[in-house]
């Protein structure tokens, strides 16, 4: 592990309602630790627009903006002009938003606002389906997962949008993955995000769901480590859309990462295997990416 | 100083001389000219504001509420569709309280794809809590845009300024465009009520639970409430500085018609000409020019029209299952009134087709010789062609 | 009545928009589960019988505080620099993280602190208790007497010992070589006890009448003479034959010997191939002569293995059945002797893990050697040879046997263990003198079961700050193994390698063969430590935490049982296993 001092400051609260073992708010807790106090926080419908506390409370000690399901790429762009125009260039905009505000119902804001450019630090927390609204299926939800809209055998059998490379492809300044089970590393990359001002910054992180992905809470942390061990989730960065840093070279099967997981669990050896077929395309790609 | 503009850029001029900060809009015909002026003043620093180009009307309303929730004055622009999109954020917008300035440019929602005037887009936001003002004409559209941040930015509710498609936004009037110094003396820098801030950190706008959200929204309500005295208030600041006033409506020889001809936008224009000539023949017709739609001016409209014996509404919109939405509100104000007119309702001029004077007339022949409505709405000037193609 | 507003007055604005922080809701009452701190026993502590804390002491070296290190060696062991030289060190073989990559290198830290130690002349801040006005004698100064004298010492009795010998020191002194253990060394750590107001009584051998003397004049007596008297062949010639330990004493007192040609070393323990080893360096080709294999030899393996390569030979199934002088020599000088040894093979039965040898039919071999030394072992002197009845008032236990006479008596070291190495004979100093205390403050009775309560794990290793009722004494006793270890924290790292003479050079002098490691070197090196079963700070439990619920105060970590919702991750990613879970009481 890195020795990288983890900043001791936090700026989220307990009493919050995550479920126990919540990967997302380990996350929020991270991540804010990294960026400091100077931040505003934009929070479209997620796990985290209920996490965030219902009125009159708040979870975080920063500055928060909860806009609708679609809009956090343009809220937060508004929010950046609106500071500039003040003379406050310090303070970092940062969307929060889940899979959904990213991927699906958010992707055509996200992607307009990092085609521009958007000096801000855009970040999905990813726990692979709709949690908030009962674990429905979007699309990074993984190939093969059951969910309530992929049951039973309808299991999930697309796979799982590609969001850091569909934005590397924009050509923004960073796009960088990360996973709670590598706080050094996390903290790392906010922290260079937060340095890489006047342009639009994008990380992915895995924020395991005990409730969602049908783990124990105590497994939380492992699982979501597992993930990168078996290369199903790489640790990597891009920078301007064409230079990639890999961070970690895993060496475990998917089967050590599906096995724990009652999502999975309808799985057979075969359809494990086409994962790890799946999984090995994937990683050989991004080694050629890395070169 | 006086300049010949067409619709879009009185409003522009009004969004230069109001010393907006922050501007997102996408473009759709027939806002573009107004978004396109805006463009070129923050382009050339005519006006020290940022232009968000985004990718979508959702977008726009999106980000002008980040910024406007950030402590900066903000305004957008769209039409029909665009407007239908943002939807879902003109709630959001006044459930916010966030003192937004938009200009619609009413046109028409498709299928069939129809860019020209047509008034079913704005009124069908009238739901979102948005206070609406409609314009007749150029000048009307300037000074009611510079009005609407002072009305905004009072109440904390967002402005919808409307003017017609092409009738209005693409129609060169002479229009007198006043100094910078009289605005600022009209209209002084924004004190937002809500700013997010680092250094003093809360959340907004977040899950409420029934226990509270009813008494929100009771105060949204409050807030419309104040908006008619406010507002006339505004328009007597303005008329002192720059010598215009416009009103909530317009009543124009109402006191002792008896058949009252009410419509909103340029059609009002058309019908000062009609009423003046059949006044000319001795009819006793008036003419209520609709401006301030929300909130509802109940009492005015009582006023103005209740000794009426007939009022004949042009909609120049409609909503399918019920009729013409001005009529609609109109019968609504009148309801409760122990003496009022009969509510003649017609619908006229959808999607761009002319309302000219004749069709005025023919409106006010029908209404002056039926005893009571034939229908809740009539629809006028339909083609019979057309429309028996599709009974046989 | 309303005022009329103007324009310009502020509506008030009731909008969703918080002003309180969600710290009110106190969401431990979701909880089934809690965790909490809880360390646990190290299986490298349970194997030291010293009962050292280990992972402590690395831990402290991987942080750089030596001194704290030093002080936690000294709570256990009052012998570091020693220890880490010539202990066998069975906590290694314990160590958990040989199952990831190779075994922490835990003798030679132990080594390293204790040279540190030395060097800073710096004192050690041990617990003592205040003195008692009891007096305690002490029969023999090696590491038995010694470790009593020391642990009697801190519980506040005044020690005096009495030693035959002209230095203290014991097997420490006259039976390892300097290669092995410099005299320098010894002294420092042997002053150290000294310091404590221990009285060592040299020339004084304890005699029939210091015994009577003792028994009026003191209150408890440890008898830690150890083996004196070697072990016969009992074989024809046999008076030809040195003593080995005789040998080793009379190098190490300075003796001059003259020695040349091959000696024949008979034996297969520490002595056999220390008097080896010692030959090889004044000059002489030792042979070693054992009656059993290699592999059933008793003395410490790496010091076989030095053997072997600095050119030792080893015969293996062969053992002497006489002793002649060779006709061949002329005179006494360069006299040389004819061996009959007897082939030895392996029986198909083994007794207590020792191949059992049988003669191999007739087969002799003989060897032709100028010297030959004897090292089959030594037994006690008639007098310290335990009673064989069983009083009632007679307590065996594992590293002594206590009796009450007049004065309660104590029997440790070589003569009550069945492992008779330096850190058993220290184990067994702090059992006496743990026992005593109890004998005397709480009577007999409570013996056992006050052992029983400073054990380290399941035993037999005991504790003296567990004693004296310090941290430790909150240790659990179980035994974290490697599964428990959360290896994702580890990655592969080799051990270090201490800088080491090669065979040739090693031959040359009595210089130690082995070297100190440097403190950058024990500083990695303690960092591959996976401080089984406790809390070394690292911080997991509350980098990871959902709920902000962990809390630290001064490097104290506590659940906000406020807010913590059970959900476990802080028991399971904790590396160490330093946390348990245990059910919510409602």
């Amino acid at each position: 592990m890195e020795q990288l001092e983890i900043p001791s400051d936090d700026y989220i609260n307990p009493g919050h309602l995550g479920c126990p073992g919540c990967g997302a708010s380990i996350a929020m807790k991270l991540a804010l630790k990294a960026l400091g106090e100077k931040t505003i926080v934009v929070i479209p419908a997620s796990c985290w627009g209920v996490l965030a506390a219902p009125y009159p409370q708040s979870s975080l000690d920063v500055p928060i903006l909860h806009t609708a399901f679609a809009a956090a790429g343009a809220a937060a762009s508004g929010i950046r002009a609106a500071l500039d125009l003040r003379g406050d260039t310090e303070t970092t905009v940062l969307s929060w938003a889940g899979d959904g505000g990213t991927f699906d119902i958010g992707f055509q804001s996200l992607s307009g606002a990092v085609e521009r450019n958007e000096d801000c630090l855009f970040v999905c927390y990813d726990n692979e389906a709709y949690m908030n609204t009962g674990v429905q299926r979007s699309s990074a939800t993984p190939f093969g997962t059951q969910t309530t809209t992929t049951p039973g055998q309808d299991w999930k059998k697309t796979r799982k949008k590609n969001i850091v490379e569909a934005l590397a492809a924009h050509r923004i300044p960073y796009a960088a993955t990360a996973n709670v089970a590598f706080p050094e590393d996390m903290i790392r990359k906010f922290q260079k995000a937060k340095g890489l001002k006047g342009g639009s910054r994008f990380i992915h992180v895995l924020a395991s769901c005990p409730t969602g992905w049908r783990v124990p809470s105590e497994m939380s942390v492992k699982v979501s480590r597992l993930a990168v061990q078996t290369n199903v989730f790489p640790l990597y960065e891009v920078q301007d859309g064409t230079t990639y840093i890999l961070n970690y070279k895993g060496n475990r099967g998917v089967k050590d990462y599906l096995q724990l997981q009652g999502r999975f669990k309808h799985l057979t050896d075969e359809q494990i295997d086409q994962i790890q077929i799946q999984v090995d395309e994937d990683w050989d790609l991004l080694l050629k990416k890395v070169g | 100083m006086k300049k010949v503009l067409e619709g879009s850029h009185a409003v522009s001029e009004a969004v230069r001389l109001a010393r907006v900060q922050v501007i997102s809009a996408y473009p759709i015909t027939p806002q573009t000219h107004i978004v396109e002026a805006i463009s070129e003043y923050c382009a050339n620093g005519t006006l020290n504001a940022r232009f968000l180009c985004v990718e979508s009307e959702h977008s726009a309303m999106a980000a002008v509420i980040g910024a406007a929730s950030s402590g900066v004055r903000v305004f957008t622009a769209t039409s029909s569709h665009g407007l239908a999109y943002m939807h879902e954020l003109l709630h959001w917008t006044s459930g916010a309280r966030l003192p937004i300035v938009m200009a619609d440019v009413n046109r028409a929602l498709g299928p069939g794809w129809n860019i020209w005037l047509d008034q079913t887009d704005s009124l069908s936001q009238r739901d979102t809590g948005w206070i609406q003002l409609y314009c007749e004409d150029g000048q009307e559209v300037l000074d009611t845009t510079l009005q609407a941040f002072r009305l905004a930015e009072s109440v904390n509710l967002p402005v919808m300024v409307v003017l017609d498609a092409f009738f209005l936004s693409h129609t060169y009037e002479p229009v007198e465009v006043p100094d910078q110094e009289q605005v600022d003396q009209f209209l002084p820098p924004l004190s937002p009520r809500i700013q997010l801030d680092t250094a003093n950190p809360f959340a907004i706008y977040q899950m409420v639970a029934p226990s509270a959200y009813m008494e929100m929204r009771y105060n949204i309500q409050v807030a419309m409430e104040q908006v008619t005295s406010r507002f006339s208030e505004i328009e007597d600041e303005f008329e002192a500085i720059f010598g215009r006033k416009h009103g909530p409506l317009e009543a124009v020889q109402c006191e002792d018609a008896e058949i009252i001809l009410a419509t909103a936008g340029t059609t009002a224009s058309t019908c000062r000409h009609v009423i003046a000539d059949l006044r000319d023949k001795g009819e006793k017709v008036g003419l209520l020019k609709l401006k301030m739609f929300r909130p509802y001016p109940t009492d005015q409209i009582r006023r103005h029209l209740g000794h009426a014996q007939k009022v004949a509404v042009i909609d120049r919109n409609f909503s399918f299952g019920a009729s013409g939405i001005f009529a609609q509100e109109i019968k609504s104000a009148l309801c409760n009134t122990d003496v009022r007119p009969a509510v003649f309702g017609y619908v006229a001029g959808l999607g761009g087709r002319d309302v000219t004077p004749q069709t005025l007339e023919e409106i006010y022949r029908q209404t002056k010789t039926s005893k009571i409505p034939k229908d809740e709405s009539v629809w006028i000037e339909l083609n019979q062609e057309l429309v028996e193609s599709w009974s046989n | 009545m309303k005022k009329k507003q103007t324009s310009k007055d502020q509506l008030p604005l009731f909008i969703p928009r918080s002003n309180t922080s969600t710290q009110i809701n106190k969401t431990g009452s979701w909880r089934y589960f809690r965790p909490l701190y809880e360390e646990k026993t190290a299986p490298c502590s349970a194997a030291c019988p010293a009962g050292e804390d280990i992972p402590r002491i690395e831990m402290l070296v991987s942080q750089g505080l030596f001194k704290k290190a030093w002080e936690t060696i000294l709570d256990e062991n009052p012998l570091p620099s020693i220890c880490g030289r010539v202990c066998f060190h069975p906590c290694e073989k314990a160590c958990n993280r040989g199952e990831l990559d190779e075994p922490i290198a835990i003798h030679s830290l132990e080594r390293f602190i204790g040279e540190s130690a030395i060097s800073s002349s710096k004192s050690a801040d041990l617990k003592k208790l205040p003195n008692n006005g009891k007096k305690a004698a002490i029969a023999g100064a090696g590491p038995a007497g010694l470790a009593t004298a020391y642990f009697l010492s801190r519980l506040g009795y005044q020690c005096d010992v009495f030693e035959a010998q002209s230095e203290p020191g014991g097997i420490l002194r006259w039976g390892i070589p300097a290669y092995r253990l410099p005299e320098d060394t010894l002294k420092k750590e042997i002053k150290r006890i000294e310091d404590l107001g221990v009285h060592i009584h040299c020339e004084t051998p304890v005699t029939e009448a210091l015994l009577q003397k003792i028994n009026q004049k003191y209150n408890a007596l440890f008898i830690g003479c150890g083996y004196g008297r070697p072990i016969k062949l009992r074989i024809p010639g046999e008076e030809s034959a040195h003593d080995g330990l005789r040998f080793l004493h009379q190098i190490r007192t300075g003796g001059k010997v003259a020695l040349q040609g091959t000696a024949a070393v008979v034996g297969g323990g520490n002595t056999a191939v220390d008097v080896a080893r010692t030959l090889k360096r004044l000059g002489v080709k030792p042979i070693i002569v054992y009656r059993r294999r290699r592999q059933d030899m008793p003395a410490f393996e790496p010091e076989i293995e030095r053997a072997r390569k600095e050119g030792i030979e080893l015969m293996e199934l062969l053992t002497p059945i006489r002793i002649e002088e060779d006709p061949g020599s002329t005179s006494k000088s360069d006299s040389s002797f004819k061996m009959t040894l007897q082939k030895m093979k392996v029986s198909t039965k083994e007794i207590r893990g020792r191949a059992r040898v049988i003669p191999y039919g007739e087969k002799t071999k003989t060897l032709q050697v100028q010297h030959i030394f004897i090292a089959i072992g030594a037994e006690a002197e008639v007098l310290w040879h335990l009673p064989s009845a069983k009083n009632n008032n007679q307590l065996t236990l594992s590293h002594s046997t206590i009796i009450e006479q007049e004065i309660p008596v104590v029997f440790g070291g070589d003569l009550t263990n069945e492992t008779k190495r330096v850190t058993d004979a220290i184990a067994s100093g702090k059992q006496a003198a743990i026992a005593l205390d109890v004998y005397f403050k709480k009577g007999w009775d409570s013996i056992e079961e006050s052992l029983v309560n400073c054990r380290v794990g399941g035993g037999p290793a005991l504790s003296m700050a567990a004693y004296l009722n310090e941290e430790r004494n909150n240790r659990k006793p179980h035994i974290v193994s490697f599964d428990e270890i959360n290896s994702d924290y580890f990655q592969s790292a080799p051990r270090v390698i201490s800088p080491t003479l090669s065979p040739d050079q090693s031959v040359r002098s009595f210089s130690e063969i082995e070297a100190t490691l440097s403190k950058r070197a024990a500083t990695q090196e303690a960092e591959r430590c996976f401080n089984c079963g406790i809390c070394n700070s690292c911080d997991y439990c509350r980098i990871f935490c959902p709920d902000v619920a962990v809390m630290v105060e001064e490097a104290e970590r506590y659940i906000n049982l406020d807010y913590c919702k059970g959900c476990g991750i802080c028991v399971t990613e904790c590396p160490r296993n330093a946390m348990a879970l245990e059910e919510e009481k409602k």
